[in-house]
């Protein structure tokens, strides 16, 4: 049997977060994004499908990307600094069905949209085994 | 189990237009997910989406996807009740309904599906999330307004219909528009096609919405309608100026469709909103008929309404969609009819059931399928007899909300949850009740005992029922046998065979005077249950004899079996077991008939056991299963328990002594757990004969064997012959490595090296983003969901690490 060789060789930085000082690597990126990945595609992402994702810039962001793609979407970026009535502007006009974001004005934008979900990074990327 | 379909689903009133995407997405989450819920506003169509959901969900979930409609309670612990109720379970003696819910659903592969949640948001949370937490394959498929906020939830916010662009115009909405717009009778041609597509974006692609102005094409085309939708913005009335735009869209459309409704339409549109219910004819009838309207007109004013989507129709019997039904209510109340009009659903209720109680128990000679017909009807207006209660305890219409207690047999054993009555008595009787007479508190007080005996709160029953023989008028006679019969019933539980002969007697005597049959034949059955208890059989058995037969001469099935199953008891004391089970077998059908599921049950278990000890065990077999799984199905710990004891004897009487014993420390287990004593004589010369048999350490052995059996385990241990297996974790199904296409095997065998996806995408010259998607490919197929469990499984399923090769 071969042996697996967590850690030491992906420990490499891909990001840092400059206002908390925390650190993304390489092995924690490819990780938390394939998590993420397979929970977007049981939400009902599809090739193709717009996602919308409003996070402020940071790991998670990175994340979110690296997921969607690898899902198959396409990202609809939205700036979290946006003022509401731009952002509910914008999430109503798009046709997403799903939207990553745990920003409250981007999430009550949901609210009028076509935005089927509305999910956070952190359950996301929450490992979940199969239910009994 | 019998084949009956697994689902209590309505059936589709029209077609469903579109949104398949979202159903086929909607399944596929219960596949990881527990709890779904299905958020909009009113009028979005989230229980058209619920449905059509569930009804794609029921192959998948063979224990059964039951609707619980919500829309109609206004108490929070309703919601165990109406829960219970769907399931069919039954409440158990000290011990709170949802426990018993519970324990029901534990292994239960279904799917749930709580209706129109927002107004008992909070009870709803609670018990979903002690459902979730103790049944792990059950899943919750909810509809609210607002989500449940559980930690389990998915939130699924149900968006209106796709509306046409510039590009096309076949899409949802339009669909729908015409779709209905067919159904009233018109086909709009394709010159109305921009007005189709302009209306339905000024109504949002709102179901309800569009369904509410498609029914109305008749006389107005699409394009008039849309003008008039139009300046509706302008003019909303109910307090709709601040809500969300697609509430304001629905209000208006609302407002739209009632006010274009004749004067005598309105009224009585505003009026079917007491009902909480679906409702008949008669019923619409009784209550909403008060000037300006006439009974006469009702029929017609009801067509109209159907006709313009207001109300819906269903086999004769009519409804109010949540939303219509709460802009009714508004317009009830705006009109000042609220509390005459709830007011006159109490009293009509009352009277209904008033009349139904006296066809179905009273009246000398009324022919049986006319009982049967009075108790269904009572049944049937459940919903209705719950808004009306709650009418009159907030009104303080006491006295009226105590005589629709007392006339509900649809509550009492036979139909209903006594949790239920006996909370409402008490709910009312803690009110005021200087008003009432001596009497009316007195027949209170013994519907309350009645209700408490079958909790086993023996004690205060019995204080009760003495109070309601002392306070009852000399005139109420049928009350008074029924008290007597249940201080019998009382008296001989807590073994005091003397004084429940004086009340037996008493009983009877006073039915005799009023040629009351129901009171004579219990009272009888009384006297014969008296007399086989002090061991006289000779008058036990005449006593039974003339009890049935004055029983068959009132018709109604539930004392006919009661009585022959008191004969059946008195035949086994003798050791006639043929004649007994003849008694038990002839009762079977009439429980049936009658519905009484907790009676069933006992009497399938009697047949079982007795069939046992005639050696015919095919049929004893059939029996006691059957038995099971109605103790099962209705939740009765107590039920499982009977069988257990049941199947003892009938692995005794096989010639398994081994499987007698397991059964019955089964049962004795179960029966310890829910405070009951067991019968101990035939255990222990079940032991004693074990003992003498396989010697004492066996006997010991598997007596705590069967104790720490599940009841289960243990009754399949006889019923099906099967040798319990030990307990060992089930090992998972070997997923199959074919399933992967050559270069997802490839990217597994170099997640097993612990390689990023960067190092992987340099090694097989693709880019990192192309690595990501197989990765994501192989979680999905293999079910994981992290990467790590991907690297453990190709490290198992592959003999040496694979070679950067396709």
């Amino acid at each position: 049997m071969p042996s697996l060789t967590w850690g030491g060789m992906d420990e490499r930085i891909v990001m840092v977060d400059s206002v908390t000082g925390l650190t993304l690597t390489e092995e924690q990126l490819d990780e938390r994004s394939a998590t993420a990945t397979v929970q977007l595609r049981r939400r009902g992402v599809r090739d193709g499908d717009g996602v919308l994702v409003c996070l402020p810039a940071g790991p998670d962001l990175l994340v979110a990307f690296v997921a969607v793609t690898a899902a198959g979407g396409v990202i609809w970026s939205l700036p979290a600094d946006l003022d509401a009535g731009t952002l509910r502007e914008l999430v109503r006009g798009s046709r997403a069905r799903v939207m990553i974001s745990n920003v409250g004005p981007a999430v009550d934008a949901a609210d009028e949209s076509r935005v089927r979900v509305v999910v956070g990074v952190d359950d996301l990327c929450a490992p979940r085994p199969y239910p009994v | 189990m019998p084949d009956s379909p697994r689902h209590n689903l309505p059936a589709d009133p029209n077609r469903f237009v579109g949104r398949e995407r979202d159903l086929h997405d909607l399944r596929g989450l219960f596949a990881e997910t527990r709890v779904v819920t299905l958020c909009g506003v009113g009028g979005i169509g989230k229980t058209r989406l619920a449905l059509q959901v569930a009804a794609g969900l029921t192959a998948a979930h063979p224990d059964g996807v039951w609707l619980v409609e919500l829309a109609g309670l206004r108490r929070p612990e309703l919601v165990d009740q109406e829960i219970a109720r769907v399931l069919g379970v039954r409440e158990e003696a000290g011990r709170p309904l949802l426990d018993t819910v519970t324990d029901r659903l534990r292994d239960q592969r279904c799917l749930l599906l709580l209706d129109n949640c927002e107004h008992l948001v909070d009870r709803c949370a609670e018990v979903v999330e002690a459902l979730v937490a103790a049944c792990p394959p059950v899943r919750v498929l909810a509809t609210s307004r607002e989500p449940l906020r559980i930690a389990s939830e998915l939130i699924w916010r149900v968006p209106p219909l796709d509306l046409p662009d510039d590009v096309t115009a076949d899409v949802e909405s339009v669909q729908l528009f015409l779709d209905r717009a067919a159904a009233a009778g018109t086909r709009p041609g394709p010159e109305s096609l921009p007005d189709v597509v302009r209306l339905c974006r000024a109504l949002d692609g709102l179901p309800l919405a569009l369904e509410l102005a498609a029914a109305r094409t008749r006389l107005l085309s699409p394009g008039q309608i849309a003008d008039r939708i139009d300046d509706r913005f302008s003019l909303l009335t109910t307090g709709g100026r601040t809500a969300p735009a697609r509430q304001r869209t629905l209000l208006a459309a609302v407002e739209w469709s009632y006010d274009l409704l004749a004067d005598k339409e309105q009224v009585l549109l505003r009026r079917l909103s007491v009902f909480a219910g679906d409702f008949d004819l008669d019923l619409a009838e009784r209550v909403c008929a008060r000037p300006p309207i006439a009974a006469g007109e009702i029929v017609d004013l009801l067509g109209g309404l159907v006709d313009k989507s207001l109300v819906l129709c269903d086999e004769s019997r009519y409804r109010l969609l949540e939303t219509i039904r709460c802009f009714a209510v508004e317009r009830l109340r705006q009109a000042g009819e609220q509390e005459q009009l709830r007011q006159r659903h109490l009293d009509v209720l009352c009277e209904l059931q008033e009349r139904y109680f006296q066809t179905e128990m009273v009246e000398p000679r009324v022919p049986w399928p006319c009982r049967l017909q009075a108790l269904t009807a009572t049944r049937t207006l459940l919903p209705d007899q719950r808004a009306a209660l709650d009418w009159a305890a907030a009104s303080g219409e006491v006295g009226l909300g105590l005589r629709l207690c007392r006339a509900s047999t649809g509550l009492y054993p036979i139909g209903g949850n006594l949790a239920e009555i006996v909370g409402w008595l008490e709910r009312l009787l803690a009110l005021d009740v200087s008003g009432l007479t001596e009497d009316e508190i007195a027949y209170t007080k013994a519907c309350l005992a009645y209700g408490l005996e079958t909790r086993d709160e023996l004690g205060r029953a019995l204080e009760l029922a003495r109070e309601a023989l002392a306070g009852l008028a000399p005139g109420s006679l049928f009350p008074r046998g029924v008290v007597h019969s249940l201080m019998v019933v009382l008296l001989l539980r807590m073994g005091r065979a003397d004084e429940a002969l004086c009340h037996a007697e008493q009983g009877l005597a006073i039915a005799e005077r009023s040629g009351d049959i129901w009171n004579q034949a219990s009272g009888l059955a009384g006297l014969s249950a008296v007399a086989l208890t002090r061991g006289r059989l000779r008058e036990a058995q005449r006593h039974g004899e003339e009890a049935l037969a004055r029983a068959r001469e009132h018709g109604h099935r539930w004392i006919m079996a009661r009585t022959a199953g008191q004969l059946g008891a008195v035949a086994e004391a003798r050791g006639d077991l043929v004649t007994a089970k003849a008694q038990y077998e002839m009762a079977e059908p009439w429980l049936r008939e009658v519905g009484g599921d907790l009676d069933l049950a006992r009497c399938l278990a009697r047949i079982g056991r007795v069939a046992a000890m005639l050696h015919e065990f095919t049929a004893a077999r059939e029996r006691l299963a059957a038995s099971l799984a109605l103790g099962r199905e209705t939740g009765q710990r107590q039920g499982v328990a009977r069988c257990l004891v049941g199947l003892s004897v009938l692995a005794e009487y096989e010639g398994d002594l081994e499987g007698a014993v397991l059964a019955a420390a089964a049962a004795a287990a179960l029966r310890e757990s829910i405070g009951q004593h067991s019968a101990t004589i035939r255990i222990e010369e079940l032991l004693g004969r074990a003992r003498t048999k396989l010697g004492d350490g066996r006997a010991a052995a598997l007596w705590s064997r069967g104790r720490a059996m599940s009841p289960d385990d243990a009754a399949r241990h006889v019923l099906e012959g099967e040798r319990v297996p030990p307990r060992a974790p089930v090992p998972a199904e070997p997923v199959r490595p074919s399933l992967l296409t050559a270069r997802e095997h490839e990217i597994a065998g170099l997640l097993t090296r612990g390689l990023s996806n960067r190092a992987i995408a340099a090694e097989l010259v693709i880019s990192p983003a192309t690595v990501a998607r197989h990765i994501a490919n192989i979680m999905e197929k293999l079910g994981y969901t992290s990467r790590a469990q991907i690297a453990v499984w190709a490290a198992e399923h592959q003999q040496a690490p694979p070679r950067a090769s396709a």
